[in-house]
């Protein structure tokens, strides 16, 4: 199968379909759940899709361990690519390969404007153009209010699409039907798309569901799911 | 050497800068083998023992690997010393194949880097075990704990921290040992170097508790003895040790250690952890191949009474004359001894044997198992097998990288000239990443290695222990040329002048052989025979087989070898007179040059993996030098005032990088590479390789 027809047949297409046609540049887009459920496989999902289509990809990750993410990429890429019969597989992925970067921080020693400017630096300095900025792991529940608007401000001006996975760090927060947690809440105003993550009572899908499209406040499921076994956004 | 159990045969690598070979300095210092501390980049301009060689000295780096010998505690142990800069990767290798147990030495602040990795990669090819040492807890930004994570993470070693730290950084005094529980200050003796003994502070006492339980849940983790002890509680210091040793030898655990060479810390320490958990050489099991019974493998048990074998694992040829550093596998070699050379089939009998210390040396009667010494003018290669003259193994060959870059080399006299032979004789003898051959078409001499100071070093040691002055070219990258489609041929060599005349038909096709599974090595070439009906009678189809790799040798695109091809003949023809051997090489070659323009030819380059660390106000000048190199960042890593950028740039835009690097960040960054794979070049770049050769070209016609 020939790239174009990947990407087209794509379940990100039905995803991107039920949020308004996507996420849109400048704007910010979050994935949350408990721990475990999926969200960097369903974040790298986003960015391989991304990266098929031509477009250059930050992602940015607090674990420590870069390696780690870019195997996630190799198995993600394996995945679809496999599934699809993709032709020139090896081609493909170097290609990709050189759209994306993987930046990583740890979070409790550098400062998100360290962040920003660290990733204005790579854009402008080392050229390159970045459609989207995936943060993964960011603790945005010990970041404040401000450090996300700064994030979304940074997004506007050099009009790239950001999109953040996100846990809960603390062990007593509740969480909604949709898997939303509480402390979410205050944030609700600068994130224009969020997607609550929760593992259906059979234990065989993920469910997805959109608790807030651009401007409205939405409670609907999505046609896709996360497949529990690779974890990859499917029908 | 009559008790292997007391031996070690220990080598000690790392990252560039973690402080090997200050290391090495201190163990000798202890095992009281050198009587005065000589620092790498010392004020008294003697340089470290180990660092022998004038050069090395200057630059404050090891090139060569150097082997001693020292006594720590009744136990006889072999160090090898091995260089850390990455084109010089060949003597790590060498060194770890005849290793039973390794130090793997870390800096506390700059962690896992790079060549930590490939030393680690290269010591599981070997399955050598390692313990880990810490070193440079005196620095600024300490964190032996990060760096034990990074064991873990980035190595997937099974790291145990068997020590605390008693104060870091600069409040650095000692260690806990967290089998024994108790503090070790190195402030005792004469020198007051000496480690003493003492009580745990108390106000580490908990911490030290902690750290212990972690210690013995890991080890209980894959050892079964330990486990039940500690259900029924009763852990004995014994207990814990026999089951450090035994996961250490099994490579399921890496005991790591603390301490700054520098400072004199913690070297007592480690070496009795050498002793206690590396493997003697009874404990390490040593293959060879049987070549008189279709290679099978044969385990060379660590016994004085069988015949002996020996391996040469590397040639200097010094002040002294050619010397063969040897290492005894099994049984025991006298002086007088008859030693057979499996590869060259010789007799040759041992004449002056002797033990290394760096450049001072000590000669021997016998040499028996485990044991790594030195022969005297005997005539080999590295990698040589010698036996008694009943046996006829081989040891596994090394593994022996290609060599990525190459420089023409001139003689400004004839004097010169001569010089460079003799110099160049010799390099390529010790080292076998280093070659060289005269190019036939320019007619100079090129010279092929691991990377740009590789080069540079062989150049200067010409210049200075064989005063050849030679004027060197710009460096060139080893390219490759590959196909990207399969292509079929049907190709007819005819030739009637008088006489018999030349006749050959072939048919087939190539294809480009398909990526292997990773970690596996790709082949080069392979030749398919699928002649049906004797339509190529059989003694000319490796005729045909010759042909394609000739034509293989050089590529038609920039004259480079062609790599990656799976060739095929399955039709042809020939003729009873005028068929022969020629007529059929000169048509397979013909006949591949011809399916070779339409099979998409490529032209592929090294592309190194660069890691640049330096401080992130300079992060900006990093990416855009990279950027201007055709690099692909793939990663920067960033904690506190630092940044780890990864990129893939290719070779030939990173000759002078260091300079401009240093240039651009005021010299506060540093950077290695080591090839990561072979990268097609991208249209426009080949374009111009093209068009280049071409010019050569004429050139030499005219």
């Amino acid at each position: 199968m020939e790239i174009q027809e990947l990407t087209k047949i794509s379940p990100l297409r039905v995803f991107e379909e039920s949020i308004g046609g996507g996420l849109g540049r400048g704007n910010l887009g979050v994935l949350v759940s408990r721990h475990g459920v999926g969200k960097t496989a369903c974040l790298v999902h986003l960015a391989t899709d991304k990266l098929f289509r031509g477009q250059h990809v930050i992602h940015v990750s607090f674990s420590g361990n870069v390696e780690h993410v870019i195997n996630w990429y190799k198995d993600v890429f394996q995945e679809v690519s496999d599934k699809r019969h993709l032709d020139k597989s090896e081609n493909v992925y170097d290609e990709i390969l050189s759209n994306r970067v993987v930046m990583n921080f740890s979070q409790d020693m550098v400062s998100i404007d360290k962040v920003l400017s660290s990733l204005e630096t790579l854009i402008n300095a080392g050229s390159f153009k970045a459609d989207a900025i995936l943060f993964d792991g960011y603790k945005l529940t010990t970041a404040n209010i401000e450090d996300v608007q700064k994030i979304k401000d940074f997004a506007a001006k050099l009009n790239v699409e950001v999109w953040f996975s996100v846990s809960p760090v603390r062990e007593d927060v509740k969480y909604d039907e949709y898997g939303v947690p509480e402390t979410v809440t205050p944030y609700l105003k600068v994130v224009d798309v969020l997607v609550g993550l929760k593992m259906n009572k059979e234990g065989d899908k993920v469910r997805m569901t959109l608790v807030k499209e651009h401007d409205k406040i939405a409670d609907k499921p999505l046609e896709v799911c996360l497949d529990p076994k690779t974890m990859l956004i499917s029908r | 050497m009559s008790n292997l159990n007391n031996m070690r045969n220990i080598g000690i690598s790392a990252h560039i800068d973690s402080g090997k070979t200050t290391l090495t300095e201190r163990i000798l210092y202890y095992c009281k083998k050198i009587h005065a501390i000589h620092e790498v980049r010392g004020k008294d301009g003697v340089g470290a023992t180990m660092d022998s060689m004038e050069l090395e000295k200057e630059r404050g780096i090891t090139i060569a690997s150097a082997a001693t010998n020292v006594t720590w505690k009744d136990h006889e142990i072999n160090i090898i010393d091995t260089p850390g800069h990455v084109d010089f990767t060949i003597e790590v290798e060498r060194s770890l194949r005849v290793l039973d147990g390794a130090i793997l030495v870390l800096c506390s602040v700059g962690g896992v880097q790079s060549q930590s990795i490939t030393v680690d990669r290269q010591m599981k090819r070997y399955n050598v075990p390692r313990i880990a040492f810490i070193n440079k807890c005196d620095r600024t930004g300490a964190n032996p704990y990060r760096v034990k994570d990074q064991l873990i993470e980035k190595l997937g070693l099974n790291a145990v921290m068997m020590q605390v730290p008693i104060g870091l950084e600069d409040k650095l005094e000692g260690v806990i040992d967290l089998v024994e529980m108790q503090a070790i200050y190195f402030d005792a003796g004469e020198d007051g170097l000496q480690p003493r003994y003492a009580e745990i502070p108390a106000e580490l006492v908990d911490e030290a508790n902690e750290k212990r339980e972690e210690l013995l849940d890991a080890i209980s983790l894959v050892d079964d003895d330990l486990m039940e002890a500690m259900l029924e509680e009763n852990v004995t210091v014994d207990l814990i040790n026999s089951a450090v040793r035994k996961a250490t030898i099994g490579l399921k655990l890496c005991p790591v250690y603390l301490g700054s060479a520098y400072k004199n810390k913690g070297i007592p320490a480690l070496m009795d952890a050498v002793n206690a958990f590396l493997p003697d050489p009874t404990e390490v099991e040593n293959k060879a191949l049987d070549l008189d019974n279709d290679e099978q493998e044969i385990v060379l048990p660590s016994d004085e009474t069988l015949k002996p074998v020996v391996l040469a694992f590397k040639l200097e040829d010094g002040q002294y004359g050619q010397l063969t550093y040897i290492r005894v596998y099994q049984g025991k070699i006298r002086k007088g001894d008859e030693l057979y050379n499996t590869r060259s089939r010789k007799k040759f009998k041992i004449g002056r044997l002797i033990r290394m210390h760096s450049n001072e040396m000590e000669d021997l009667q016998e040499c028996g198992c485990g044991e790594i010494a030195a022969l005297f003018g005997v005539d080999c290669a590295s990698g040589d097998t010698f036996c008694h003259p009943d046996l006829n193994y081989s040891m596994t060959s090394m593994f022996v990288p290609t060599p990525v870059i190459s420089l023409s080399i001139e003689p400004v006299d004839k004097k010169a000239a001569d010089n460079m032979a003799k110099a160049l004789n010799r390099f390529t003898k010790e080292d076998p990443t280093f070659r060289t051959y005269v190019d036939p078409e320019s007619n100079q001499t090129i010279i092929q290695g691991m990377g740009e100071l590789h080069l540079e070093v062989y150049v200067e040691r010409m210049k200075r222990e064989y005063k050849a002055e030679v004027v060197i070219g710009k460096p060139e990258v080893a390219y490759r040329e590959a196909i990207s489609q399969r292509a079929e041929f049907n190709y007819t060599h005819k030739k009637q002048t008088g006489g018999s005349g030349q006749y050959a038909r072939v048919a087939g096709y190539i294809e480009p052989i398909a990526a292997s599974a990773e970690g596996e090595d790709q082949k080069d070439y392979e030749f398919i025979d699928q002649i049906k009906g004797g339509a190529i009678p059989t003694e000319y189809i490796p005729s045909c087989d010759k042909g394609f790799q000739l034509a293989m040798k050089k590529g038609t695109q920039i004259g480079f070898p062609v790599v990656n091809i799976s060739a095929c003949v399955n039709d042809g023809a020939w003729h009873p007179v005028d068929s022969s051997d020629m007529a059929f090489q000169t048509a397979a070659l013909a006949a591949f040059r011809e399916a070779y323009e339409r099979a998409k030819p490529v032209i592929l380059e090294p592309i190194m993996k660069v890691e640049v660390t330096g401080p992130t106000e300079f992060q900006g000048n990093i990416f855009g030098s990279i950027n201007q190199r055709r690099g692909m960042i793939v990663s920067s890593s960033e904690e506190g005032v630092s940044c780890i950028v990864e990129a893939e740039v290719p070779l030939s835009e990173m000759f002078g990088y260091s300079t401009v690097l240093r240039s651009l960040t005021q010299g506060k960054a540093e950077f290695t590479m080591e090839i990561a794979k072979y990268g097609r070049v991208p249209q426009s770049v080949a374009t111009e390789l093209k068009e280049k050769y071409a010019k050569k070209r004429a050139e030499e016609n005219k």
